[in-house]
């Protein structure tokens, strides 16, 4: 793990802590986290090393990295963790951190699916998932992905054609506002 | 005993089975599940990694929702009371009870988290309604002797892997289950209905859930050591809570295997689809035609179901 020491400060650890409320300088490394992780050994990095780099203020690496796209936020790291180190909460907050940088990594699909996600909630109320899926993959370009699948899901009752919408959207609209309102006032 | 039950999204279109199981076992039951009117997403991953505030407001909104009195005056549920008068929302997706739970955590255990999510929602809302897994519900000691009144067709046999996932006992401090690395409930469940639950290594391991979509591969290599450990266990099916859980392990169980090169061929219940069977209700009831890998083999074979004709066994 190569990691240029950029801040001595712990800025960038602090920014995160404040983002996220995990407090990422109590870990000391016992990598509890990464033998339990479901991904560790398929990222780029394992969970301990995402913390380490926080630490040393690798702002660059830490944001730009595959494993914040990757954690399926299982909760087992934070379960396990002696120190209580809340890191699915720190990688949210790295989420969107990385994003507010436009520092995306290129394969990476899963911003765009939670868009495409949230802004269904914001109209209707509810997801509609075969809507959800058709603007993903118009996005996305993944026509081909799953397709097969249609017809046995369809024949299976699985699913829902039309979607459904639910009343209450000017209310939906205020929260959807609010909440995209700069965070901290302090 | 009456509730508030939120289906959630998925309960609306692939996880229609669990709700119709889940219906007909309650009704069967005599638990009431009304549906709470014009509930709205939880926001599920896709709100916590986009905006804290969002995951708990869109939670809240339902919560406080719940608890509200109606234009009637009456609350939501007027019948759907504990001892104090608080009506309980019922949950069956693992996703919306994680979520629903954690923004009770959140708000009732700080001041200031309360204070914003009422500024977004435009209401105070104070984290005190409370919330409940459907296996929770089944799981009291009322419910379970009427199961056990109400058993006409045992599950005698029948090996299951009650396989729990993440978001039901994770993180504990939020989610109070009764054991974080090895939980029993659904295991004591599906006992109380003569199955045999099994004892394997996977049960609280990570599917890949909200990932089935955007990282296909990861889905489909987690998948594929749940059901390898429970294969390798001398497991007939697995038992699930979560429709994420059932739709991974069910929808990609073929591709699974040919990616990988193995036989699984595993029935993916939900732990409602099992129950209702050993209540005696019929496989439409419970939805069973719903389910991609055919249960009916192992259900036969351990004599759950009447074998269809030409097989000889003996039938119940």
């Amino acid at each position: 793990m190569k990691a240029e020491i950029i801040e001595r400060s712990g800025g960038f650890a602090r920014e995160v802590e404040i983002a996220s409320g995990a407090s990422v300088m109590r870990c000391y490394q016992c990598q509890k986290c990464s033998s339990g992780c479901p991904i560790a050994g398929a990222s780029d990095l394992k969970p301990h090393e995402l913390v380490r780099l926080i630490q040393l203020g690798a702002r660059e690496e830490a944001l730009s990295s595959r494993f914040i796209w990757e954690c399926t936020s299982c909760e087992t790291c934070a379960t396990r963790c002696p120190q209580a180190v809340e890191l699915p909460a720190a990688v949210d907050a790295l989420r969107r951190l990385a994003r507010a940088a436009g520092k995306l990594t290129p394969d990476t699909t899963v911003p765009t699916f939670n868009d495409i996600f949230l802004g269904a909630v914001r109209r209707m109320g509810r997801v509609h998932e075969l809507s959800l899926l058709a603007a993903f993959k118009l996005h996305t370009r993944s026509f081909g992905q799953d397709l097969g699948k249609f017809p046995v899901m369809l024949w299976k009752r699985k699913i829902r054609l039309l979607p459904a919408f639910v009343r209450g959207r000017a209310a939906r609209e205020r929260i959807f506002q609010r909440t995209r309102e700069p965070q901290r006032k302090t | 005993m009456s509730y508030v039950f939120y289906p959630g999204c998925s309960l609306e279109s692939t996880a229609r089975d669990y709700r119709d199981s889940a219906l007909a076992v309650s009704r069967a039951l005599g638990i009431e599940l009304r549906v709470l009117p014009n509930w709205i997403c939880c926001g599920s991953t896709a709100a916590h990694q986009s905006d804290p505030r969002l995951a708990l407001a869109l939670p809240a909104k339902n919560l406080a929702a719940a608890g509200a009195p109606t234009a009637a005056g009456a609350p939501v549920a007027a019948a759907a009371s504990t001892a104090v008068g608080v009506p309980t929302l019922v949950v069956c997706c693992a996703a919306c009870y994680n979520r629903l739970k954690t923004a009770n955590y959140r708000i009732a255990g700080d001041p200031a988290i309360r204070g914003q999510v009422a500024e977004v929602i435009g209401a105070d809302y104070d984290g005190s309604t409370p919330v409940k897994h459907l296996l929770e519900v089944l799981s009291e000691k009322a419910v379970l002797s009427e199961i056990a009144a109400r058993l006409v067709r045992p599950l005698r046999g029948l090996r299951v892997a009650s396989y729990y996932g993440c978001l039901l006992v994770r993180p504990p401090e939020v989610m109070q289950p009764d054991d974080p690395e090895n939980p029993m409930l659904m295991d004591k469940l599906l006992a109380s209905c003569g199955a045999e639950p099994l004892d394997w290594p996977h049960k609280v391991e990570c599917c890949g859930a909200s990932y089935s979509i955007t990282k296909v591969d990861s889905v489909r290599r987690l998948s594929r050591e749940i059901l390898a450990q429970a294969r390798d266990a001398g497991a007939d099916c697995l038992a699930t809570a979560c429709p994420l859980c059932q739709s991974n392990l069910d929808l990609r169980q073929r591709e699974i295997e040919a990616q990988f090169g193995e036989r699984f061929r595993l029935p993916i219940f939900y732990f409602t689809q099992l129950l209702g069977l050993a209540l005696g209700l019929s496989p439409a009831e419970v939805s069973l035609r719903s389910m991609i890998e055919d249960p009916r083999p192992c259900l036969e074979r351990r004599g759950v179901l009447p074998c269809a004709a030409g097989c000889g066994g003996a039938s119940r």
